[in-house]
């Protein structure tokens, strides 16, 4: 129903064609053509100034029958979806600080910020929010939300979950709806940051975050380890888990190892914890490792911990792969990652790894390769994400799989509620959303 | 079954009957004089008995109960221990009890994956007696935890004193078996720590209820740090206090728990406890700080002197455990120690921005002159979260009129500094009519249709959390003694 021509689309609905043109003079909203990744993602950009514009373009969006999603930097919904939504709704122009409490450590911000220009607002004041996906500087606000993304961190921080105390969003009928507030503790009213948070903009727009933020850690430090066998990898981050407080703690394989620039540890398996605190903690936390460990530490000081943090947190997927993300339960990590046969890189403690493999084969060879180890995650009672794929792939993978029928019967009822009319993101969630 | 005893019930015989058979005559109270122990939760200043008492032993027996009520379209309220304190589980419209406490096992603890497995009848504390022995506790700790439930924590979205360092439950539970109003039987969440699909388990956290009845939950397990220091800090003055909280935080300390208690408390809880606390500070703040023994020192030395420099009179460190339990014990008990200076007390539980701590004191002090009422105050000073205690004589029409009048401004003054109606105990039927404080109605709309989701016909603890159209729910519920 969406055929592409020079001055712009034509969305044929039963009711009646409305070019986007005519969307864009209507609701007074800037529009651009997708460029290089959106293409996949959307037919046309626009780019509101306030929510109100969001929603005048919902309702009308709703009249006509026409999809819109959410676009940040457009990675995520290029790879979701098979077909671009007609309209993807950049944030670029709302990206503005709206407060920031340091001594209440909370802060209120346009989905449209990104996450660098947010971090370098609370580093001023030597605060940050502990979310570290990759490539974080890139990432604006509504993505990390929308898509649940954290990274190496989590495992002393959480994830978005954890972190959002409040949320605005632009929903059905251009209702604009707020949960939560700016107070670090609140149960009032139903908690539609946990709703929202990794719905993948198939429930509304979000347009505004409120997160509790923490103190910078005054020192970090990482230890390094190499291991010839996973197994020994593993079983060392198991006990040094079990017995000192960690920031993260990673299982690198050796591909990804070399990969991250890891040259010294070329052909192993790497080990990568992070740890803070005062100088006698670092200390004793170093030297507890270094008991523990059967294998020689590598103690990095703190520029050089920081660069090599940084290569690790950045890690994705290479031209030409597929990136997937399993999640079981951490003691099941090592015997999945090991029978993907994948290189990857695990946060250990969480029961989260990224695996990558190659694109470079018959698009039926790929699907059965994703299903394969789908299958893995699943028979350890957990799951499968496709995070990131080239293009052409775009309708051949299953990118979520789907959950049991009556937690999917509950989520038909979630998105039919809060999407009556099926035009937010739809038909690229679990189960077909 | 006698069924004449049940004559002016609104539960037909029919269904009474099935509900007997589903759980054992045993397992149902429908005595008018058994059910008064089931009129109301901690927030005692509302009373309605239901016609029916159901105690479930099973997931099973749950879900064939609930099924009944469904062909009977008869609303039912779950409850776990009664310790909450919004009137959460105070029946309004909902003739059935449904009570969690038989299914009390702890189904499986999985060290290696730091979960725990219960139904939801477990009280908090045995979670984290069952671990301790292996170095693990569950975290949130609301003050009720020696007596209250897992299913009632789940949902309540409980906190309790350490929830600053360590978050509330929701940052703790990772999948829940529920039983929808219908009597299906869904398993939210599960055992890893990334959602496939929406976070259903986060939407049912802290929906109070109004989803269905939980019965299992799959907990994360916390390690216990390796040491702790308690820190008890005397003022003359209230203003020190707070501003001690607010350097400890802008030092870059996130403490195990911050916790304040005013004059007021602090008379109350030396008259019952006698743990040394001067009858005439006007505030003592108790600070704990855990981690690494290794660091412990340094960092509690370092909170001492930000404490001196804000004008700590007196400052003592816990010496050992003993010390340490008697200082918490005061805390923790400190409503319990209110009992002694008046008949009745009305906890409540607002937020402010951590720095509007003194704006809030000062309002409340208003407050308390404005109606005539004592007010003292205990509170989880790191996050915020205010718990005034409104002292009243339930005798008293005209005191208890004053006392949630106060208590409904102190919530209005919260709100207008930047905060929110409850930080942990909940909306229940306390709050609703204060919703609109800080939600417009499409908000309010939205979080109805989310309810939906769940409880399709709203018979899961009807008329709680979202005000319905018309008003205030004490004209609209005639099953409901009047609250005056």
């Amino acid at each position: 129903m969406e055929t592409s021509h020079e001055s712009g689309i034509d969305l044929d609905t039963p009711a009646k064609t409305v070019t986007i043109d005519e969307i864009s003079r209507v609701t007074g909203m800037r529009q651009r053509p997708p460029v290089g990744i959106e293409t996949g993602a959307a037919h046309a950009i626009f780019e509101p100034e306030n929510a109100e514009q969001i929603a005048d373009l919902i309702r009308l969006c709703e009249e006509h029958a026409i999809t819109l999603a959410p676009v940040g930097a457009g990675r995520t919904l290029a790879t979701m979806r098979a077909e671009p939504v007609a309209i993807g709704v950049s944030m670029a122009r709302m990206a503005a600080l709206v407060a920031y409490e340091p001594d209440d450590m909370t802060v209120v911000a346009e989905a449209g910020m990104t996450m660098g220009a947010l971090q370098d607002l609370l580093a001023a004041r030597r605060q940050h929010l502990p979310l570290d996906p990759p490539q974080p500087a890139t990432v604006t606000l509504g993505a990390l939300v929308g898509a649940g993304r954290s990274g190496p961190c989590r495992l002393s921080e959480g994830t978005p979950r954890d972190l959002l105390i409040g949320v605005r969003f632009a929903g059905h009928g251009g209702r604009l709806v707020h949960g939560g507030g700016r107070v670090v503790k609140n149960v009032a009213g139903y908690d539609l940051m946990k709703v929202m948070t990794g719905s993948f903009g198939t429930l509304g727009i979000i347009t505004e975050v409120t997160f509790r933020v923490r103190p910078l850690p005054e020192r970090y430090r990482m230890v390094r380890i190499a291991f010839g066998t996973i197994d020994d990898a593993f079983g060392t981050a198991r006990q040094i888990n079990n017995s000192v407080p960690l920031i993260h703690l990673e299982v690198l394989s050796p591909g990804a190892a070399a990969r991250v620039g890891y040259s010294a540890q070329a052909g192993n398996y790497v080990v990568s914890a992070g740890i803070c605190g005062n100088r006698a903690e670092t200390d004793y936390i170093a030297a507890r490792i270094d008991e523990i460990s059967a294998a020689p530490v590598e103690v990095l000081q703190l520029a050089s911990a920081l660069k090599e943090y940084r290569a690790m947190r950045d890690l994705v997927h290479a031209p030409g792969e597929i990136a997937l993300q399993i999640a079981v339960p951490p003691s099941a990590l090592e015997r999945c990652v090991s029978a993907a046969g994948a290189d990857f890189r695990a946060h250990a403690g969480s029961g989260v790894a990224q695996l990558f493999i190659s694109a470079d084969r018959p698009a039926e060879e790929i699907r059965d390769a994703v299903d394969q180890i789908r299958a893995i995650a699943v028979e350890a009672r957990g799951h499968l994400r496709v995070t990131s794929m080239p293009s052409g792939l775009s309708g051949v993978l299953d990118i979520f799989g789907t959950p049991n029928a009556g937690v999917m019967a509950l989520m038909r009822r979630l998105k039919l509620a809060f999407d009556p009319a099926g035009i937010f993101n739809p038909g690229s969630f679990v189960g077909g959303l | 079954m006698d069924r004449n005893a049940m004559a002016d019930s609104s539960i037909p015989a029919s269904l009474a009957a099935q509900l007997s058979e589903i759980v054992g005559e045993e397992a149902i109270v429908w005595r008018r004089s058994e059910l008064k122990v089931y009129d109301c939760d901690g927030w005692t200043v509302e009373k309605s008995m239901p016609d029916l008492l159901v105690l479930p032993h099973t997931t099973a027996e749950v879900s064939a109960v609930l099924k009944a009520l469904d062909r009977h379209g008869v609303a039912f309220v779950p409850r776990g221990a009664g310790t909450g304190l919004s009137g959460g589980c105070l029946p309004l419209n909902a003739p059935v009890m449904i009570c969690t406490s038989r299914m009390n096992r702890i189904l499986s603890i999985d060290y290696g994956n730091r979960r725990v497995e219960v139904e939801s009848g477990v009280v908090n504390l045995h979670v984290s007696n069952a671990v301790k022995a292996q170095g693990y506790f569950y975290s949130p700790d609301p003050s009720s935890q020696m007596a209250c439930t897992i299913g009632g924590n789940v949902s309540e979205n409980s906190g309790g004193p350490h929830t600053l360092k360590y978050g509330v439950t929701t940052n703790h539970v990772l999948g829940a078996e529920l039983v929808l109003p219908d009597g299906e039987i869904v398993n939210l969440g599960g055992a890893t720590e990334e959602r496939l699909g929406y976070d259903l388990v986060g939407a049912l956290v802290g929906a109070e209820g109004t989803a269905g009845i939980v019965t299992r939950a799959t907990l994360k397990l916390t390690r216990e740090p390796e040491g702790r220091q308690t820190l008890l800090a005397i003022f003359a003055d209230v203003a020190d206090a707070t501003r001690t909280v607010s350097a400890i935080i802008a030092a870059g300390i996130i403490p195990g728990a911050i916790e304040m208690m005013d004059n007021l408390i602090i008379r109350a809880v030396e008259e019952a406890f006698h743990i040394g606390l001067p009858p005439d500070a006007a505030a003592v703040l108790i600070i704990e700080i855990d981690g690494l023994s290794v660091g412990l020192g340094d960092r509690m030395g370092q909170v001492g002197r930000l404490a001196s420099e804000c004008g700590a009179g007196d400052i003592r460190v816990a010496r050992d455990d003993k010390e340490r339990e008697a200082i918490w014990k005061g805390r923790k008990r400190a409503f319990g120690a209110v009992g002694r200076l008046a008949p009745n007390y009305a906890t409540q539980d607002g937020v402010v921005p951590r720095t509007r701590l003194p704006d809030i004191l000062r309002e409340i002090a208003a407050i308390a002159e404005r109606y005539r009422l004592r007010i003292g105050n205990v509170f989880h000073a790191g996050d915020g979260n205010i718990h005034p205690i409104v002292l009243y004589d339930e005798r008293d029409y005209d005191e208890v009129r004053r006392a949630i009048e106060a208590g409904r401004d102190i919530l209005k003054a919260c709100v207008d500094l930047g905060g929110s109606l409850t930080g942990e105990h909940g909306i229940g039927a306390e709050k609703m009519a204060e919703m609109p404080l800080i939600f417009s109605p499409d908000d309010l709309i939205v979080m109805s249709e989310l309810r939906r989701v769940f409880d399709p016909n709203q018979r899961s603890n009807p008329n709680k959390v979202i005000p319905t159209p018309g008003g205030c729910v004490e004209v609209s519920q005639p099953h409901r003694q009047a609250p005056l």
